[in-house]
């Protein structure tokens, strides 16, 4: 099976020969195939530090987190030794100009939650609908077309959020806040009644008789409707005496960042729902659900883990954004009344720390200064603890899909 | 439920959906729309002859002998209601000490209202602010200027059950009897003869200086202010992302130091942006002194940072993207590995990697609250590039917010404020729209 | 020549060839196994594969072939927990030594691969990416060696009146031929290919084979091939390997028809594979 080893015909001694009249054979003057020591040593040198360049700079890339946590909390911890912390985490007294001064930072945290937790109300029922909409839904032309408009809203600056609802949203709220309100209510109320009373005369038919099912199932429908109807005519006309006495609320900023957070909460859902996969849905298919029933039932279990991801990660967009609260939340550092009330104006962690650095700035190492930044700290917690726990989930889930 | 029922369910289950995808294109309409509209009369307004003559005197705009001709007939215009005032005032003299009294002060109202509507009156000194050396410049301005002039607001308190209720008196009432009464209704008839509106398309809103505040001019500070905090964090921040992205992607092993980096940067895209802006207030201007205090170098460095994961994130993706066989076909040609990244992987990825530096340029653009206490100013001249080393500079998202919330007229000055935030919006999404057509083109190619 | 091609008592162009009276080994592998964390995907083969002719390695999909063909210029050291143990060596060097400068040797072993992978460059900066490397700087010379190494390639005509267009909207069969002339522009010793036509159509294939019997002599080519009768075609000496291990290897033409293993028999008749 062998062949004769014949002499080596390597051409490492003459190549530096080659190399001096390069112009006969361009490519031959080339190296030898063994290294020298002295080469091979500069080259492993060399490959080592390039590479160890390229780490020092992607760790500083990564360690500017650990930066920012550092320098924030070392500026946060001159406050707390200074005013300690039952003060600012459990009083609602915010007077930080005043002689003495007072840092009851409560109301501000009440605010941030708050603004939040309404943006999420709007944003993970809206935005979890759009995801199931585009991933199950939408045919595919239509899907292209909605894509676009799902990264402008997300490109959008906030401070255009915030002068939207500063400028246009809120002198309407304040004008016809009560008419914008109850149709609101109507839009939302209506479908709601027609579908359960449609549901529930269903079931309930199906339930009382075998014959004239068809007719009791109407009779029930209509008599619920027109139940369901009523109260939701009811609810709005009460609504629509409301007066908003400033545009500048709570509400209005939910609403804002609702929509700011939507394209988060969608396109992370969206890929949620993509990667339950084709058989899961058909396997339901095959089973006589329909659409609706595949989605409730198989899809959106499936995919809990990611929507709940989305939703994370939604609420942190919120909790984080600035511009729109400071512009349009009133900034007013009281805890409405009655504490659910979203049409009185908050202030949150965010706009406190932007419209109170100004005056701050000059009075560098105060209390005054130090609390905003026990704010900036508290922010970074909330946000940090969010991305991890999220990454957990996002990580939990893929590890299900992989093969539980 | 039967089967009609499930069906209908289905169909309203559909439409939920439906409806989302609506509200959410819906609110985008909302949203964009009045900035839209409204931002575009900062552009294309009806100006009047105030507004040439400005543009004539501070920015050396327009024909000098076309605008003086104009001047002069918009002068003759007015000259008949600046004479009824001199009779009127004449009169006053002569009238008794109460009513004159009472006389003198509505027509100092009246005169500053006129002041407004048309600028100085003829005899009054010149102004040292640019805003009151002149008319309105705007006819949608100038007309409700004009309501100030022919109505005296009240308010009527009467009913003391309820608020009180704002109540327009027609100056002509004040005056009735006097010489003055024909007044109004000549100035509301020859209104337009006094200001001459005509159609303008003001482009230079982008490229001219602010006067007085951004009473006149345009916004030329907070585009350049804008451009440089983009480019510098651009600067910053896309060599050390690309740099990263080849590190984590063609040379970190599989171990936890690897884990680690890819933490803390995930980490890095979930700092809320404002503390973004106190750690560059702590960090670059209080601890490392890159500058005195703020300065478009600190804001660079501050924007950089919020942007590079984003840049990392986009170039990993891009880079993971090229074929592998360009790789082995690279490599089986003699081309060491940094070779082949620098020649071969990178050029491939290269377009990936644009549109993440393009959409993260985007961002860094529109992003208020990390240059708040690092970079923005309300008012200042356009900088030098030596100077962004140094200076603070207006931009475009601050000034946004600053022009609606603290500018002492932010009631007069809408259309600037809309203005500023078409703008600011175009230049985002023109940013965008490179973005989504570079990734186009590219998926488009990788097709074949 | 041009005869009809049959499998079994065939006449065949690659074999109809003489041998040179004197076999000089370019590459030989001793013992030489490649693992994958601990499976074995070559075991312990040996041959020599000879200066200046083609040596075909034939062999089910999944019988490592194609790891042996990429281990030869080291293009495994790739794969993270791919290794290695015995002897392959090159003009005597070992190919896994210490001191071995893997660049060069890649200079010197270039590689075809199974579906064409010009860079998305113009077809000039692809054939001039390899003397480039080398510093090859001079805008003449770069393009008398592109030249020189299209028309080699037999894709001169074809292409040169567009060489500054983008070489990805050249057919399947030009961009394997320009990866050919790309590896030929490094003026190596030895070409690898894997598998070089599988991608291809019939028409695209013959010309490739055709390039090869022309460059035979000039290079030393080791061909991996699943399709038997381009084995036969083309190759002087042909490698069967079965499940990692070497079966069989010869002279093309007495393998394919006097095979000495059973395995070998049942393979290229059609048992299996």
């Amino acid at each position: 099976m062998t062949i004769e080893k014949v002499e080596d015909r390597t051409a490492a001694s003459s190549d530096k020969a080659a190399a001096a009249g390069a112009g006969s054979r361009d490519i031959r003057a080339r190296r030898g195939l063994l290294l020298s020591k002295n080469v091979a040593f500069r080259r492993k040198l060399f490959s080592w530090s390039s590479r160890s360049l390229l780490l020092l700079i992607t760790a500083t890339s990564a360690s500017a987190v650990m930066f920012i946590f550092f320098y924030v909390v070392k500026e946060a911890i001159p406050f707390f030794l200074q005013r300690g912390f039952a003060e600012f985490f459990l009083s609602t007294r915010w007077y930080p100009s005043r002689e003495p001064p007072e840092f009851g930072a409560l109301a501000i945290f009440f605010g941030s939650a708050m603004v939040s937790l309404g943006a999420a109300l709007f944003a993970v029922p809206v935005g979890v609908a759009a995801a199931v909409c585009l991933s199950d839904i939408l045919p595919f032309k239509a899907r292209q077309a909605v894509k676009p408009a799902i990264e402008i809203l997300a490109a959008v600056p906030s401070v255009a959020y915030g002068f939207f609802a500063l400028v246009v949203f809120a002198p309407l709220l304040q004008e016809s806040g009560g008419k914008i309100l109850a149709a609101c209510a109507l839009l939302f109320f209506v479908p709601i009644a027609v579908l359960s009373a449609i549901a529930i005369g269903g079931m309930a038919a199906s339930r009382l008789s075998r014959e004239n099912a068809g007719v009791w199932r109407w009779i029930i429908a209509s008599v619920i409707a027109a139940a369901g109807l009523a109260a939701a005519w009811r609810i709005s006309a009460s609504i629509s005496g409301v007066q908003i006495s400033s545009g500048t609320n709570a509400m209005n900023v939910s609403l804002i960042l609702g929509i700011m957070a939507l394209p988060t909460v969608i396109s992370v859902s969206e890929d949620a729902l993509q990667a339950v996969g084709r058989e899961l849905r058909e396997a339901s298919y095959a089973l006589g659900a329909t659409r609706a029933e595949t989605i409730i039932r198989v899809v959106i279990p499936a995919a809990a883990s990611g929507i709940l991801a989305a939703a994370l990660m939604g609420l942190m967009r919120a909790v984080g954004e600035t511009m729109v609260v400071w512009m349009a939340s009133g900034n007013s550092a009281k805890i409405p009344s009655p504490f659910y009330n979203y049409l009185e104006p908050v202030r949150t962690l965010t706009a406190t720390i932007a419209g109170d650095m100004g005056e701050a700035d000059h009075t560098t190492g105060s209390a005054r200064y130090h609390v905003l930044f026990a704010m900036a700290a508290c922010l970074l917690a909330i946000s940090l603890t969010c991305n991890a726990v999220s990454e957990l989930i996002a990580r939990r889930a893929r590890r299900k899909m992989a093969g539980e | 439920m039967r089967i009609e029922t499930r069906k209908l369910l289905d169909k309203s289950f559909s439409g939920a959906g439906w409806i989302s995808v609506f509200l959410m294109v819906a609110a985008l309409a909302i949203i964009l729309l009045p900035i839209a509209w409204r931002g575009a009369g900062a552009f294309v307004f009806r100006a009047t002859v105030e507004h040439r003559r400005m543009m004539l005197e501070l920015f050396g705009v327009g024909d000098p002998a076309e605008v003086s001709a104009e001047t002069a007939a918009a002068a003759e215009a007015r000259r008949p209601i600046y004479d009824m005032l001199a009779r009127f005032r004449a009169e006053l003299s002569a009238m008794p000490v109460a009513d004159r009294r009472r006389m003198a002060g509505r027509l100092a109202q009246l005169e500053n209202a006129l002041r407004d509507l048309l600028g100085p009156l003829p005899g009054d000194p010149i102004p040292v602010l640019p805003r009151q050396r002149y008319g309105q410049t705007r006819w949608d301005r100038a007309l409700k200027k004009l309501e100030t002039v022919l109505f005296r607001e009240t308010w009527d308190y009467s009913d003391p059950t309820r608020m009180g209720r704002k109540v327009m008196v027609p100056r002509a009432e004040d005056f009735k009897g006097t010489s003055l009464e024909p007044f109004f209704a000549d100035v509301k008839m020859r209104v337009a003869d006094m200001l001459r509106p005509k159609l303008a398309f003001y482009w230079r809103f982008l490229t001219d200086e602010s006067r007085d505040s951004h009473f006149f001019g345009g916004i030329w500070p907070e585009m350049l202010g804008t451009i440089y905090l983009t480019i510098g964090a651009a600067m910053f921040a896309v060599p050390m992302g690309i740099i990263s992205a080849v590190y984590l992607t063609e040379y970190a092993g599989d171990d936890r130091l690897t884990g680690a980096l890819r933490t803390f940067i995930g980490a890095l895209a979930g700092v809320p942006s404002i503390v973004f802006g106190l750690f560059g207030l702590a960090f670059f201007i209080n601890t490392m002194k890159v500058s005195q205090s703020k300065s478009v170098l600190a804001g660079s460095l501050t924007l950089a940072l919020l942007i590079l994961p984003t840049i990392i994130r986009a170039s990993e993706e891009a880079i993971r993207a090229v074929p592998a066989a360009y790789k082995e076909a690279a490599l089986s040609l003699g081309a060491g590995k940094g070779r082949t990244i620098i020649t071969v992987v990178l050029p491939a990825a290269m377009p990936g990697i644009l549109t993440g530096i393009i959409i993260s340029m985007g961002r860094a653009a529109g992003e208020t609250a990390p240059i708040i206490f690092t970079a923005a100013v309300s008012v200042g001249d356009p900088l030098s590039l030596l100077e962004t080393l140094s200076q603070p500079t207006p931009a475009l998202p601050w000034n946004v917010y600053n022009m609606c919330t603290e500018h002492q007229k932010l009631d007069e000055l809408r259309h600037v404020q809309f203005g500023m935030v078409l703008v600011l919006v175009m230049v985002v999404l023109a940013l965008n729209v490179a973005a989504i057509w570079l990734r186009a083109r590219i998926s488009r190619k990788l097709k074949g | 020549m041009g005869s009809s091609i049959s499998l079994l008592g065939m006449e065949c162009r690659g074999c109809a060839q003489e041998l040179p009276a004197e076999i000089r080994p370019r590459i030989s592998a001793r013992d030489f196994s490649v693992y994958y964390g601990s499976i074995a995907a070559v075991k312990r083969v040996a041959f020599d594969m000879p200066d200046g002719l083609i040596t075909a390695i034939i062999g089910p999909s999944g019988c490592g072939k194609s790891t042996f063909l990429r281990s030869i210029n080291r293009m495994n050291d790739l794969i993270p927990r791919c290794s290695v143990s015995g002897s392959l060596t090159f003009d005597g060097h070992e190919i896994y030594g210490p001191d071995i400068d893997v660049i060069a040797l890649r200079q010197r072993i270039g590689m075809v691969f199974q579906k064409p992978n010009p860079f998305p460059k113009s077809i000039f900066d692809n054939v001039a990416y390899g003397p480039r490397l080398q510093g090859v700087r001079d805008r003449s010379k770069l393009a008398e060696i592109v030249e020189r190494s299209l028309a080699r390639a037999a894709l001169w005509d074809e292409v040169k009146d567009r060489l500054h267009d983008n070489a990805l909207g050249l057919s399947g069969g030009q961009q394997q031929r320009l990866c050919i002339a790309r590896s030929l522009a490094v003026e190596p010793d030895v070409l690898l290919m894997d598998e070089p036509t599988s991608a291809l159509d019939p028409r695209a294939t013959a010309k490739i084979e055709e390039l090869m019997l022309e460059l035979r002599g000039t290079y030393t080519i080791v061909i991996v091939t699943h399709n038997m009768q381009q084995a036969a075609r083309v190759s002087d000496l042909t490698a069967f390997l079965y499940e990692g291990e070497l079966i069989e290897f010869d002279r093309t033409g007495t393998l394919f028809s006097r095979p000495k293993c059973k395995k070998t028999e049942d393979y290229i008749t059609g048992r299996f594979g």
